[in-house]
This record gives C-alpha cells, sequence and structure tokens, in this order.
C-alpha cells in the first residue's frame, strides 16, 4: 500500500529532479541502452515522448505543444519547423563530434549548412517480399514494375499491400516513369496517378500499419514500405520460423530516402542538454546502436566499426557509391504541390 | 416560478459551463480556421507576426486587407467537387448499415440483461463492456488474425463456399472487414442504452398482452418495441454518430476503396496540412449530423406529444 | 419474473460470443512463447515477466487509470445533470452542445483543445487530457440518462413532493434510484472511452504523461515490441478494473446496485 501511494505521489506531482531532458521522437529508435548512459554521463534523466507518425508529429508542434528539448522528425519535417519558428540553430562548438557524419548526408536541402539538425539514421522506400512466392511465380523484384505493372501484378493479384501514404506512393510511381521523386510537374504528377489507377485493382490495401505483420504471417506477398519494417519483417519470420523468408531490395528505377534528424525546439527548457545529447549521440558507438536496433541506415562514418557485420552487408543498410547515387531524399513538398498530390490521392483511395 | 428558473440554472448551469469553455470555445477557433488560409509550411496562414523591432504581438489583419486573409474558398472547393459528397453518402451508409446491425445484435442481449435477476444483471451488464477495457488497436489486429486468410474462420468459410462452387473470398482488407470492425467497435454503445431503456419496462405489461391472446411477435412489435424506442433512439446516436467519422477501422481492415469521411478529414489535417479544408469538411459533417438530429427530434415530437 | 425465452437466450449467447472470440486471442496469445501472433507456439509468463520491468508500459497504465476514473466520475455527474435538465426542461443550447462533441471529428477537436490550452498557457499534461476526456464523454452519459428519464412515470416524484419532500430530496430519493441503471450505463461507457482514446490524448499529452493508447500506437513501427507483452497488459488492465469494479460493489453495493 505504501509503495503504492509512493507511485501515485510521484505520477500527481511534477518530477523534482533539477536536469531532465526531454525527447520526442520515434519509439525505440534510441535504445533504452543508450539513454542509461547517457543519463550516467550527465547525470540527468531523459523524459520521452513517442509519436508514430511525422505528420501527427507535426499538426501537434505547429498547434504548439512545448516543453521538449530535442526532437527527432524525418528530414521532410525539419523545413515546416524550421519556417514557422519552432527550431533554434544549433550551437556547432557543442557538437564536436559533428565530424563524424558522413558529408553525403549532411548539407543537404532540407537544411543547408545543418542550421538546425543533425542526421542519425536513413531509411529506404522499397520493395519488401516474401521470397519462396515471388521465386516460384517467376516475379524479380528489382523493379518497380513488381508493385505498378497490371501485367506482373496479375500473378499476385491481392497479395500486394502500398504505404498508406501519398508522398511515399506518388513518389515511387514518379520513379518507375522515369522522374525524379521530388518532381512538382503537373503532367508528371498526372502520369504517376495514372499508373497507379491501372495497378491499384491488384492491390490489397493501402497499409502503413500492419504491413509487416501480414508479410510474416504469408498473407501478403509483395509491400511497398520502409527498409527498417521490412527488415524487421524478416527478423521475424526467422524468429518465428515460418516456412519461407522475406527479402527486400531496391528498385533499378531508384528509390526514395528519408533520413532522420535530431533538432532542438525553439522553446527548449534545457538547450544545454539538448546539445549534450546530440553530441552523444554522434558518438560511433551510441550512433551504431541505432543501426543495431532497428536496422535502419547510418549517417555516421565513426559508427561503422560498431555496426554488425551481418548489418553493414545489406545494401540498402550500407549502400555503396552507384547503390547511393540512386536514393533520392524526399523533399517537403509546397503548399499547391501538396493540395494537387492530396485531390489526385482521395481520387485514387476513392476507387476512381 | 423564480425558484424553477433558479433549479433550471443549477441543474443545466455546470454542463453547460464545462462544454461552452472545453468544447465550444476552442472548437469556435478551429471552425474559424475554415475562413482561413493554410499556412505555407502547415497551420494557417498567421494573423499576428511579431514586430521585428518592439517584439511585440501585431495584428497583420485590418479592413484594407482582410481579402487576403479570410475566404470562402474552402467551402467552393467542398460544393464543387462531386467527389465530396459521394463521400458523405459512402459514409452514411457504412454508418447506417453499422447502426441497423448493431440494433439487431445488441436487442436480444439488452433483453436478457434486463430480465435476469438483480443479482447476475450488473455483472452481465459489465460483461458487455469488459472486452473493451483492453487496446482498441489490440482488438482491431486480433480481428485481424480472425479475418485473415490462414485463420479457422476463413478457411473452413471457404471450405464451404467451395462445396457449393463458389470461388474462395478474401475477408480480411474488404469492406466486409470494415462493417465488422465497425459493428463490433460500437457495439457496447448500443447495448447499454438499450439495458438502461428496457430494463425500466413493466412486466405486468406483456402478461397483459398475452393474455389478451397476442403472440410473443405481437408482444414485441406492440408493446416491447414501441416502448423501447428512446432507448433506440439513444444507442443510435451513440453508434451513428461515432461510426460517421470513424478512421482508424477503414484505414487497419478496408481495401483499396474503403475510404470513409474521417479519413479524408484526418488527411488534411495530416498528409496535406490542408487544416482549412479539414475545418470545412468537419463543419459540413457535424452541421448534417445536427440537422439530422433536429429532424428526428421534430419527427419524434411531432409523433406524441412530449411527456 | 417471465423466463426469457430460449431463443433470446441463444441468440445473446452468440452476440457474447462475438464480443469475446477476439478478446479470446488477446489473452490466450498473451501466454504464446511467440514474438509474432501466429500460431500457437508453447506457454509462457514471458510477457507478463517482461510487462513487470517496463516501467515506461506501467506508469503508462497508471496514467491511463488515473485519467478514465477521474474522467468516468466527473463526466458522469455533469452528464447525468446534462440529461436530467434536457429531460426536464425545453433547452436550445444544451442538447446541440450535448452531442456536437460526438459528432465532430476528433482530430479537429484535439487540435482545438491543444490551441486552446496554448493559448491559456497551460502546461499539457494529465490534467489537460483528463479535461478533454470530460469534453467528450459528457454527451454519452447526458444521452443514456435522457433517454432513461423518457417515458419515466413522475406519479412517484409528484407523490413524494406532496408528502413533503423538498425537491432535492424527492430527487434523492425517487428518480436517482430510477434512473441508476442508466447512470451505470453512461458511466461505464465514460470509463472506456476515456481509457481507450488516442487521438484526442495524442494533441493534449505534453511531456511525460504517456498514457497506455499513445505508448502501444507508437509501437506499432516496433513490431517486436508491440503484441505480447501489449497483449499481457491488455489481459491484466481488465483483470484489474473489473476487480476493482467488484471490490467497489461490494464495499459501497447500495451506490452501486439498481434500485
Amino acid at each position: 500500500m505504501k509503495k503504492l501511494l509512493l507511485l501515485l505521489a510521484l505520477v500527481a506531482s511534477p518530477a523534482f529532479a533539477d536536469d531532465v531532458l526531454h525527447l520526442f521522437n520515434w519509439n525505440n529508435a534510441v535504445s533504452p541502452e543508450t539513454i542509461k548512459r547517457f543519463e550516467a554521463r550527465c547525470k540527468c534523466t531523459v523524459k520521452e515522448s513517442y509519436f508514430g507518425s511525422m505528420e501527427e508529429a507535426l499538426a501537434k508542434l505547429t498547434g504548439g505543444a512545448q516543453g521538449f528539448d530535442v526532437i527527432g522528425p524525418s528530414n521532410y519535417g525539419i523545413p515546416p519547423l524550421a519556417k514557422q519558428g519552432l527550431l533554434q540553430p544549433l550551437d556547432k562548438k557543442k557538437l564536436p563530434n559533428f565530424k563524424h557524419l558522413d558529408p553525403a548526408f549532411t548539407d543537404t536541402a532540407l537544411d543547408r549548412g545543418n542550421t538546425y539538425s543533425v542526421p542519425y539514421d536513413f531509411t529506404v522506400t522499397l520493395v519488401g517480399y516474401n521470397a519462396n512466392r515471388l521465386k516460384a511465380l517467376g516475379i524479380n523484384a528489382a523493379s518497380w514494375a513488381v508493385v505498378f505493372d497490371p501485367k506482373v501484378l496479375a500473378k499476385i493479384k491481392g497479395k500486394v499491400t502500398v504505404l498508406d501514404d501519398p508522398r511515399e506512393v506518388i513518389a515511387a510511381a514518379l520513379r518507375y516513369n522515369g522522374h525524379s521523386a521530388n518532381s512538382t510537374d503537373p503532367a508528371h504528377l498526372s502520369q504517376a496517378v495514372a499508373t497507379i489507377r491501372a495497378a491499384r485493382p491488384y492491390w490489397a490495401a493501402f497499409n502503413s500499419q500492419s504491413y509487416i505483420k501480414e508479410l510474416t504471417l504469408g498473407n501478403i506477398w509483395v509491400a511497398l514500405g520502409y527498409s527498417n519494417d521490412l527488415y524487421q519483417a524478416k527478423l521475424d519470420a526467422e524468429a518465428a520460423k515460418r516456412p519461407f523468408t522475406i527479402g527486400y531490395s531496391l528498385q533499378r528505377e531508384g528509390n526514395g530516402m528519408t533520413a532522420d534528424s535530431f533538432v532542438i525546439h525553439k522553446r527548449a527548457p534545457r538547450p544545454d542538454l539538448a546539445h549534450r545529447f546530440i553530441d552523444f549521440m554522434l558518438e560511433g558507438k551510441n550512433a551504431a546502436e541505432i543501426t543495431n536496433n532497428i536496422g535502419a541506415g547510418n549517417p555516421n562514418v565513426a559508427a561503422r566499426p560498431f555496426i554488425a557485420k551481418s548489418l553493414l552487408a545489406i545494401p540498402v543498410i550500407n549502400p555503396d557509391h552507384v547503390t547511393a547515387s540512386r536514393l533520392e531524399q524526399l523533399s517537403d513538398l509546397d503548399a499547391a504541390t501538396r493540395r494537387a498530390w492530396n485531390r489526385a490521392w482521395t481520387e485514387i483511395k476513392m476507387g476512381r | 416560478m423564480k425558484s424553477k428558473s433558479l433549479a433550471k440554472w443549477l441543474i443545466s448551469g455546470p454542463p453547460l459551463l464545462y462544454l461552452v469553455l472545453f468544447f465550444a470555445i476552442p472548437s469556435l477557433i478551429m471552425a474559424f480556421a475554415a475562413f482561413r488560409f493554410p499556412g505555407d509550411y502547415g497551420g494557417l496562414l498567421p494573423l499576428t507576426a511579431a514586430n521585428p523591432d518592439t517584439g511585440a504581438t501585431e495584428l497583420l489583419i485590418n479592413f484594407g486587407n482582410w481579402r487576403d486573409f479570410l475566404t470562402l474558398e474552402n467551402f467552393q472547393r467542398f460544393f464543387e467537387e462531386p467527389i465530396y459528397f459521394e463521400l458523405f453518402v459512402k459514409s452514411f451508409w457504412y454508418a447506417g448499415l453499422t447502426t441497423v446491425i448493431c440494433i439487431v445484435l445488441a436487442y436480444p442481449l439488452a433483453w436478457l440483461i434486463a430480465r435476469s435477476p438483480k443479482k447476475t444483471r450488473d455483472l452481465l451488464v459489465l460483461l458487455v463492456i469488459l472486452p473493451f477495457w483492453s487496446n482498441f488497436l489490440i482488438r482491431v489486429y486480433a480481428w485481424m488474425i480472425i479475418l485473415g486468410p490462414q485463420s479457422y474462420f476463413s478457411r473452413s468459410l471457404n471450405y464451404l463456399l467451395g462445396l457449393v462452387g463458389i470461388e474462395p473470398v478474401s475477408l480480411l482488407f474488404s469492406q466486409f472487414a470494415v462493417i465488422v470492425g465497425l459493428v463490433y467497435v460500437h457495439l457496447p454503445f448500443m447495448v447499454l442504452p438499450l439495458y438502461a431503456n428496457l430494463e425500466k419496462h413493466d412486466m405486468a405489461l406483456l402478461d397483459a398482452a398475452q393474455d389478451l391472446g397476442a403472440n410473443a411477435w405481437q408482444r414485441f412489435w406492440k408493446v416491447t418495441w414501441p416502448l423501447s424506442l428512446p432507448g433506440v433512439w439513444a444507442g443510435t446516436a451513440l453508434v451513428f454518430i461515432p461510426a460517421l467519422g470513424m478512421f482508424a477501422i477503414p484505414d487497419l481492415l478496408g481495401g483499396t476503396n474503403s475510404m470513409m469521411i474521417g479519413n479524408l478529414i484526418k488527411q488534411q489535417y495530416l498528409d496535406s496540412r490542408d487544416w482549412p479544408f479539414g475545418s470545412v469538411l468537419s463543419i459540413m459533417l457535424t452541421l448534417t449530423v445536427l440537422l439530422l438530429a433536429a429532424l428526428a427530434g421534430w419527427a419524434g415530437s411531432r409523433g406524441k406529444d412530449k411527456r | 419474473m417471465k423466463k426469457v425465452s430460449s431463443w433470446v437466450w441463444g441468440a445473446a449467447s452468440l452476440v457474447y460470443a462475438f464480443l469475446y472470440l477476439p478478446l479470446a486471442i488477446v489473452v490466450v496469445f498473451s501466454f504464446n512463447d511467440s514474438a509474432l501472433n501466429a500460431e500457437w507456439v508453447g506457454f509462457t509468463f514471458k510477457w507478463y515477466q517482461m510487462l513487470l520491468h517496463d516501467d515506461v508500459m506501467l506508469e503508462a497504465a497508471l496514467h491511463t487509470l488515473l485519467i478514465g476514473l477521474v474522467t468516468c466520475v466527473v463526466s458522469t455527474v455533469l452528464g447525468t445533470l446534462a440529461g436530467f435538465a434536457m429531460y426536464k426542461w425545453r433547452l436550445r443550447l444544451l442538447p446541440a452542445l450535448v452531442l456536437t462533441p460526438i459528432a465532430i471529428p476528433e482530430i479537429l477537436m484535439g487540435v482545438s483543445l491543444l490551441i486552446f490550452f496554448v493559448m491559456l498557457n497551460m502546461t499539457l499534461g494529465l490534467v489537460s487530457i483528463t479535461l478533454s476526456h470530460i469534453a467528450f464523454c459528457i454527451g454519452f452519459v447526458a444521452i443514456v440518462v435522457r433517454s432513461r428519464l423518457q417515458g419515466m412515470d413522475e406519479s412517484l416524484v409528484e407523490a413524494a413532493r406532496d408528502l413533503g419532500a423538498g425537491p432535492v430530496t424527492a430527487f434523492r430519493a425517487i428518480t436517482l434510484p430510477l434512473i441508476m441503471p442508466g447512470i451505470i450505463a453512461g458511466a461505464l461507457m465514460a470509463f472506456t472511452l476515456s481509457i481507450d482514446d488516442f487521438v484526442i490524448s495524442f494533441f493534449t499529452a505534453g511531456v511525460g504523461s504517456n498514457t497506455l493508447p499513445l505508448e502501444i500506437y507508437s509501437r506499432v513501427k516496433v513490431p517486436m515490441k508491440l503484441n505480447p507483452e501489449v497483449n499481457a497488459i491488455s489481459s491484466l488492465l481488465m483483470l484489474l478494473t473489473l476487480s476493482l469494479i467488484l471490490i467497489v460493489s461490494k464495499v459501497a453495493p447500495s451506490a452501486l446496485r439498481s434500485e
């Protein structure tokens, strides 16, 4: 009973500890072990809040939610946050480990000069599949045709899901048609929409949440999804001793890529701790844990020696130069293009 | 007379005050957003800005330039595109079907509970709601297992269909799955109001009807059903209206054309960051519901004089 | 009392089965020795053990219960008042205000409340979540209570008044016991809505005020962390709330028993 009362008292009153860092991030991106080591180093407490969708987090921050020090958005979320005045410029003097970053991931169009952000991982949007099924059917997943070409899809009708995300699916269709995933040309958009319309009858669902599981269960055979999710599906299938293997591979037309970064909120209560945390996460060992933990790619060169060998062998996680050149970072669209994409997406989802 | 109006204020005052403060005022802020422009980077085009010299907040909008800040364009867009109307019709159809199925399923359950001995009655009520204290997502995931192609349910159904020579069907990711999900998550909100109503029925009426030679069906249709209408209406309000705005069930269980109005609204606030249009859709949805409720109330009060 | 006919029994049992079918899967898989909830592998307690060490999840569960209980009590009181007022007098504003929170898309309500709390300079947290939950639960209680009152026999109340009972006494002695089943039904719905809410909680939550749905939804992206442990906490939460209610009803039987 005493314990319960104590617990209640703890919940009811705000934490008394002076040094608390508030983190708003994807769940599990930073592993609990890493957090514990940071707490030991800074003699502070880390309180985490999570989001499961970038757009939800953006809406919440746009609405004025405060109290967070470090936020871990996807890079396309940085321009909206920065332009709304919700971020504070980083003090690079406090980030000596910034030099560990691969130049390919710094100074990108989404944040020139890394004024606000430090990348910590990247994921690729690609095709995951049931290797045994595709082999039996003689289908190769090396092209986006496996998701968009009705002739190929006819053999796997009702066994395909794509992300429930206009940004990702339209970007993939744009690449399939030979355009940039960031194209704002209306002609390119209508071409992509026509591709999606032709393919839609063969798809089972628009699914961003449970496709990992459906793939692992064998209910679907092909999924347009994220590399870290599909890595998870592969592990799950192995752990559960499924009678098939899950594979995932890049498409030769090129894939969309999204990095995630740490940023500091404009009104962060503890910018000092925030900088310390970001610099801590730039240390090779700590940075590597993100990749080891969720199977995402890593922009940190110093992390390489600490990443599991089996993971480094996967091209999606550790792309060579040719592969890397086919990855295109998704930009944040302007309001007019977003509106046009949204209309097209509504019609697609209405079955038009 | 004075004490009567005092009582009226004492009783209706607290909930009224609470709802005005924590519902009406906040919602009006967002309802007003329907007349504004979206911000270039999400949210709304700001009406105020900090003065770079003084740092004080200044109003940007004035009598000369209000057209740059306020617009009817968002409403225009709603009325010009037939697709939004179609989506409304489709959502009403889904929600209506869900409500009817809920009534059919809830009635025997509510009746059984209401007619049980007092001792077991509370327990039976509790049993209706108990499954809903697990997590929403977890329940829906459980349904995904049940409806999945490898479940016993799906396999035996397809075996039976095969016997009569019908092609196997896929249950998950279909409109069928959406309806099952909608019915499941809303069922207790039909059972409970219905039970609260049926519990007070006077059994002597049914006995009298039986003595007069009415059969079971007549007793139900002539006595029980009309008396239970307030409960049915309450349950309908609590099932139909939330089902209308649902987005999680079509997201998780639906196929490639199971979109409902709730999904569209969510898409405006999230993916396309078009808050003004999201507000327009919300306003239209809310007004339609209130209009329907007013019509139902009017029809009800015309049907028989109140009290 | 008349016996319930056997076909009603049959139909009702089928509906109970429908309600419990997915739940059975949740409970059974909380003991399944496989991270992937596909088929039965073997019996294990490990998810429960894991849960006992998962402070984040336990704290979230505690938050959820606290918010749920406060929401339940406050919205039941306010909702009962509203339902009674709507039955007694022809009001205009209140019925609309009771119905609108049910009709309005929850995402709009979540964003609105967030902006509102920010404008008030209020720190987001358990309090802001609870205030928001109460706002959307009042309507559910009010609608059930009003429907219970409709067609009620007023003669008892009048008789009590004739015998010299004041309006408050008459309400406590006659009306309240009569509408108790409606109040209980409303309270159960309010509690259920509160502990299961994601959207409005997401927007009105502050730093370190995670609730169970928030925690579970954020794990959707981390499937290995999602299922079995969540099944375990779901099962435990049901057990806990059930025992809470049974204890309360034993301790205070007169307050809960109908009539």
